[in-house]
């Protein structure tokens, strides 16, 4: 007979919560969103013993006050979801600022379980933690972990199925003072004349959120009965000053317990801060940001090549299977063409994807990106985006869809809109197919080079139309920057694997998805009115072809690059795809490369700008779909696609005719 | 009497006590979560033309000038570079 409790885990950011949650869960998660809020739920399912348990990964939150999103979601759950345990994840390396938290859970009357994490840090550190000392203090049993390594898992889980067993389970408290605790029974009987509230939320808890003045708590009892009588409890107090020394009262609880339960949780000026002085300074920050980012790339390509020559053998093996005398004919161009040319066209760049979302994992993982937030702030704010901002601009490398998504944890809505609009400009891995077709094919001796120059004209454009937006549409200052900066950290490869994997898994499903749909309407269109030439001018497809070329052309484009560029709508990949099925190179088993370079309508010029165009039109469907989402509004989607338009096809023009001066052809 | 100055004057290795946050209630209950109290003493790891990375409590933060303005300090003492 299995038994099945509820865990949730709370924590600060940078605390190694989402790796407990992995090593718990393992592959069994769901991820989806908070009801009602743009904030990514994660939970799964562990099993210990006749144990069920099902883990909810709460937002990482510094405290449980409304100050963001998060925050509330965190502490909503808690409250109305009631969980049967909630585990707190520590970082034991930096104890004495985690434990504020624990304060603020310990009042909303649930079962708790502290994590000691990155136990192993500490101890390496010198750093030792009483456990004992902790239970008997605190009340709440604490484990020691180590989630990198998957330690004290089960023990974990243990303690946790314990606690919710136990019943009923110990009160946890922490004394304010005669005057504060006057005040907080005064508040209390108040709500307790409402059994509406006071049987919904603790009503202790309730009361010390009202006197710390917090504007949620205020809407929760702006309906109830007992509104007026709690009010005037309220009315007797200066807010400011109640709040301030509550907020003292729980550090000198921290205080006077810390010595006690560890005895070296004082940290002083390591390596860590030594290798800040070199990464954030004046003059290095920016040039070690983009060697970095240069030397990610070059290793990009150069690890990809043999992974991406294998794949590529193997299509043109699958490809001369079809191709060879399969009937009836149009069968085998349905898969020659079709499938294994739109498909086998996108899946080449399988490596090159996997292989760049490990890189930026490992540097995300390492600590390292946290700094370049840092460093990148001061250029940031003086073109009008907030030093938070870049995370979501470095997620768009990966994809624009998690990376609007991410512009979350940006409070001001100015800032926030801001930086959803220039996010597409950043050249996430789906333009990466494209780039790697068109400067491996033109540029073979500088490809690296050419791609780094890609994702920095992204860059530059996002930055220039921030600048742009601030002047004009969105005018105001940008939030001042705030972050924590996690320790530097030796990623462990099995982390930035599955990092990796969470974020390039998606593309494989949409290379089997809408990738495939949109390389068999290409081919459908290129085969029909039946009987036509395939992909020839006659063809469906190159009469849409041969109308929208007159619109490309000034830009050196034919129309079969016009055709490839309308289905690179639904997703940028399904340009290369598009060409592979339009160049017909899947039945033969020829490279797409090789029929690109002996088209007479394209060159290294022609190539730059298309890469330069397909980098800034359109956002896809899909980041479209969460920029409505996340702005709620058909307006900006709107303004987004032709803003996007524009500019690609003025750099477009500009690349293609310089180019043409300076060379003297295409 | 000790003077009372912004965090953002204060040049690397140099330790000070937080004196008063001038910012709205959201931020500063939020600056308190992560420990960026007053009476409470941070050592600035970095700066740079006012923007900081300072240790808390054994966290180390990054702070814009902007932010950096709104925390007042005394200073206690000076450091060798």
């Amino acid at each position: 007979m299995t038994r099945k409790i509820r865990i949730a885990l709370a924590g600060n950011p940078n605390v190694g919560k989402s790796t407990i949650f992995n090593a718990l869960t393992g592959s069994r998660q769901q991820i989806g969103n908070w009801p009602g809020v743009t904030v990514e739920k994660k939970s799964g399912f562990a099993h210990l013993g006749e144990y069920e348990i099902e883990v909810v990964d709460l937002p990482g939150t510094y405290s449980l006050t409304a100050y963001s999103v998060d925050e509330v979601v965190a502490r909503d759950y808690i409250i109305d979801e009631k969980p049967d345990v909630v585990v707190h994840v520590v970082d034991a390396t930096n104890f004495e600022r985690n434990l504020y938290l624990t304060t603020q859970l310990m009042e909303l009357d649930v079962p708790l379980v502290i994590a000691l994490n990155m136990s192993d840090m500490a101890e390496k550190n010198g750093t030792a933690i009483n456990r004992m000392k902790m239970k008997k203090f605190f009340e709440i049993p604490a484990v020691r972990t180590v989630g990198s390594k998957g330690e004290g898992l089960d023990e974990l889980l243990r303690a946790a199925i314990n606690e919710a067993e136990t019943s009923p389970h110990h009160e946890h408290a922490i004394g304010y003072g005669d005057r504060t605790e006057r005040l907080i029974a005064d508040l209390v009987a108040a709500l307790g004349k409402d059994p509406a509230i006071s049987t919904r939320y603790p009503p202790r808890w309730l009361a010390i959120r009202l006197l710390e003045g917090d504007e949620n708590a205020q809407e929760k009892i702006a309906e109830s009965p007992a509104r007026d009588a709690a009010l005037a409890v309220l009315a007797k107090i200066n807010p400011a000053e109640t709040e301030a020394e509550m907020a003292d009262r729980r550090y000198e609880v921290i205080s006077s317990l810390l010595p006690q339960v560890c005895t070296t949780c004082v940290r002083t000026m390591n390596s860590s801060d030594l290798i800040d002085r070199v990464i954030t300074n004046r003059w290095l920050g920016i040039p070690i940001f983009l060697a970095l980012m240069w030397g990610a790339f070059e290793l990009t390509f150069a690890a990809a090549a043999p992974f991406s020559a294998a794949i590529e053998a193997f299509m043109g093996y699958c490809a001369g299977l079809v191709g060879s005398g399969m009937e009836p004919a149009w069968l085998g161009s349905f898969l020659g063409d079709g499938i294994i040319g739109g498909m086998g066209a996108i899946l080449i760049f399988i490596p090159n994807i996997f292989i760049l979302l490990f890189l930026l994992s490992v540097l995300e993982d390492s600590g390292y990106l946290a700094r370049a937030a840092f460093v990148m702030d001061r250029l940031m704010y003086s073109i009008g985006l907030p030093g938070k901002s870049f995370i979501p601009m470095l997620i768009g490398f990966g994809c624009n869809v998690p990376a609007i998504m991410a512009t979350r944890t940006i409070e001001d809505p100015k800032d926030r809109l801001l930086t959803i609009l220039i996010n597409p400009f950043m050249s996430c891995s789906a333009r990466l197919p494209v780039y790697v077709l068109f400067a491996g094919a033109f540029f073979p001796a500088n490809a690296g080079t050419v791609v780094f120059v890609l994702y920095v004209l992204g860059i530059v454009v996002a930055i220039g139309s921030a600048w742009l937006f601030r002047k004009t549409i969105l005018p105001g200052k940008p939030a001042p920057f705030l972050m924590e900066m996690p320790p530097y950290r030796l990623p462990t490869i099995a982390t930035s694997i599955v990092h990796m994997w969470d974020r390039g898994s998606m593309y494989i499903r949409k290379a089997g998805g809408v990738i495939l749909f949109g390389a068999l309407i290409v081919w459908g269109l290129a085969s029909l009115p039946y009987g036509v030439e395939y992909g020839s001018a006659e063809s469906f497809a190159g009469m849409i072809g041969h109308v929208l070329e007159p619109l490309v052309a000034p830009l050196g484009f034919d129309w079969k690059i016009a055709v490839a560029l309308l289905f690179g709508f639904v997703a940028k990949e399904v340009v290369v795809g598009s060409l592979g099925v339009l160049y017909g190179t899947g039945e033969d088993g020829g490279s797409l490369q090789g029929a690109l370079l002996a088209d007479p309508s394209l060159g290294p010029v022609t190539a730059f700008a298309l890469m330069a165009f397909v980098l800034l039109y359109l956002p896809c469907l899909a980041t479209l779909a969460v920029i409505r989402k996340e702005t709620g509004s058909w307006k900006w989607t709107g303004f987004s696609v032709v803003y996007g338009l524009v500019v690609a096809y003025i750099v477009a023009f500009l690349i293609a005719r310089l180019g043409f001066l300076a060379i003297g052809g295409i | 009497m000790r003077e009372t100055i912004p965090i953002s004057f204060l040049l690397p290795g140099t330790e000070a006590m937080v004196n008063d946050i001038r910012a709205g209630d959201g931020l500063s209950r939020h600056l308190v979560a992560m420990g960026i109290r007053p009476e409470c003493r941070l050592t600035v790891i970095c700066a740079d033309r006012g923007s900081l990375i300072v240790s808390v409590a054994g966290s180390r933060y990054a702070l814009s000038k902007g932010m950096a303005m709104k925390i007042l300090v005394e200073r206690i003492e000076v450091k060798a570079q």
